[in-house]
């Protein structure tokens, strides 16, 4: 069972675009924390996905494990969300 | 399928069902009269009669004289005296036409043969749009004068395309071959697909420069998308190693964040001039700094981070340059290993031979944009190709 979703965005990716339509698509809820109107949450994505890119999309579940997903990778997205 | 022979239809394009009544038909090789109710009012008026001033549409005369209006697939068939379920079964993932692909080259394609009433799945691994939708905007393709987002193109071309019945899935292609009937198979992760004709528009993807830490540093330092990953590099010190068009223009968006940007050109400048004149104000204000005829020999870094690139001049004298982070625009790599063995052939770089006609080696099998040998690498004549390559399409269909 989701908790909550939450996506860390820049209005001019392409993937973190894809990771919204496929959420919606999908009918899960989701926060956006977008790094062009939040710079500062920059290294606060860094840091849970280690890499500098984005989308970065961090999954947590009821029992609080969480799952973190860089990029449009439908691949680990897709069972991710279930 | 004599009984059926006069079937006729009345719909008009923007409407879903028709679609897949149209289709269906289609699949069944079921002849019919098409009646675009908005393009000729006694059409409308005709259809008002059927069914008795309401306004449903698709409507559908059967030979026998009956009237369906708004039948599933299931009552359509069963008007028509089909077993569904024997034809679902002969007909299992048969498609009239599967792109492979969702750049603007595919999407274009998707538009016209819709349009044309062919059957069309549209494949996409990645993300639709293609290059075209990771770029930060598109200045030069005609009937936006402000120039459009990579985006938002890419939006556009898709929902055009959803709008005429195209169906786009994701998923990937692993392999293309050719069964004994004739049908084209792609081997694809979610199973076997089968198609009366392919079009291959997969484009290109950006190439890597290899060098020395640039596998290290992915993504921690090293980068090939700007619009993605720009921000995290505000207030930064960058190089960019590239001098074509795309390079250039990824350096003037990434002007938005980094402080400062070192411009790693292996010979000159390529890009075309309105580019080459946006640059110069950068460098007259001193916020870039352009090296021509300079090498990038590494990429160099600590603790996960970059922290330099090492470069070499024309005379052969190495140099440091201090930088937080790396993009890399060295030209294009064509998405066609999955081609490999398969009979289409490719040139020297891995972009695909086509005929006159954009057919492949394999008959029925066409390819179009970027990963065409001989392309321009231009999204307006991506969309040309993508056109051309429907109407080539349809007359192989039609044969």
């Amino acid at each position: 069972m989701l908790k909550s979703v939450t996506i860390f965005t820049t209005n001019t990716c392409a993937y973190c675009h894809m990771v919204k339509k496929y959420l919606s698509i999908k009918g899960v809820k989701y926060d956006e924390v977008n790094l062009d109107e939040n710079p500062h949450r920059a290294s606060e994505a860094q840091q849970l996905s280690g890499v500098l890119t984005v989308p970065v999309t961090v999954v947590t579940k009821i029992d609080n494990s969480q799952e973190v997903i860089v990029g449009y990778n439908l691949a680990r997205l897709a069972p991710a969300i279930v | 399928m004599d009984l059926v022979d006069e079937i006729v239809l009345f719909g008009a394009d923007w409407c879903p069902d028709c679609h897949r009544s149209i289709d269906f038909l289609n699949k069944m090789k079921i002849k019919f009269i098409y009646h675009d109710i908005d393009k000729q009012p006694e059409y409308k008026k005709k259809m008002l009669e059927l069914t008795e001033g309401r306004n449903v549409i698709p409507t559908i005369i059967l030979p026998n004289g009956n009237i369906l209006q708004e039948p599933s697939n299931q009552e359509l068939s069963k008007a028509l005296g089909l077993d569904i379920d024997q034809i679902n079964s002969q007909n299992k993932s048969i498609h009239e036409l599967i792109i492979i692909g969702g750049g603007p080259a595919a999407l274009t394609a998707a538009i016209y043969t819709t349009r044309e009433r062919i059957e069309t799945l549209v494949l996409e691994k990645g993300v639709v749009g293609g290059m075209a939708a990771v770029t930060d905007i598109i200045d030069n393709y005609p009937g936006f004068e402000e120039g459009i987002s990579g985006i938002d193109l890419s939006d556009h071309l898709q929902k055009q395309a959803e709008r005429f019945g195209a169906v786009i899935d994701y998923n990937e292609v692993l392999e293309i071959s050719k069964d004994s009937a004739g049908l084209k198979k792609l081997k694809t992760v979610n199973g076997d697909l089968y198609a009366r004709a392919v079009l291959i528009a997969t484009g290109s993807d950006y190439k890597k420069v290899k060098i020395p830490g640039e596998e290290e540093y992915f993504a921690r330092g090293v980068h090939y998308c700007a619009t993605c990953d720009g921000a995290f590099y505000r207030d930064k010190k960058i190089a960019v190693i590239g001098g074509g068009n795309s390079a250039i223009q990824e350096t003037l968006f990434l002007t938005r964040f980094a402080s400062h940007i070192d411009l790693l050109v292996r010979s000159s400048i390529k890009a075309s001039d309105i580019l080459q004149e946006k640059i110069e104000q950068y460098v007259k204000e001193g916020k870039i700094t352009v090296y021509l005829q300079t090498k990038t020999l590494a990429i160099e870094g600590e603790n996960n981070e970059v922290k330099s690139v090492l470069i070499e001049n024309k005379s052969g004298k190495k140099s440091q340059i201090k930088v937080d982070g790396v993009f890399v625009f060295v030209g294009l790599d064509p998405n066609s290993k999955f081609l490999i063995g398969s009979g289409v052939q490719l040139d020297e770089i891995g972009f695909i031979k086509t005929d006159n006609n954009l057919q492949t080696a394999i008959d029925g099998v066409f390819a179009a944009g970027d990963i065409r040998s001989g392309a321009t690498m231009q999204i307006a004549s991506a969309v040309g190709e993508g056109a051309t390559a429907a109407l080539k399409i349809r007359h192989y269909l039609e044969d």
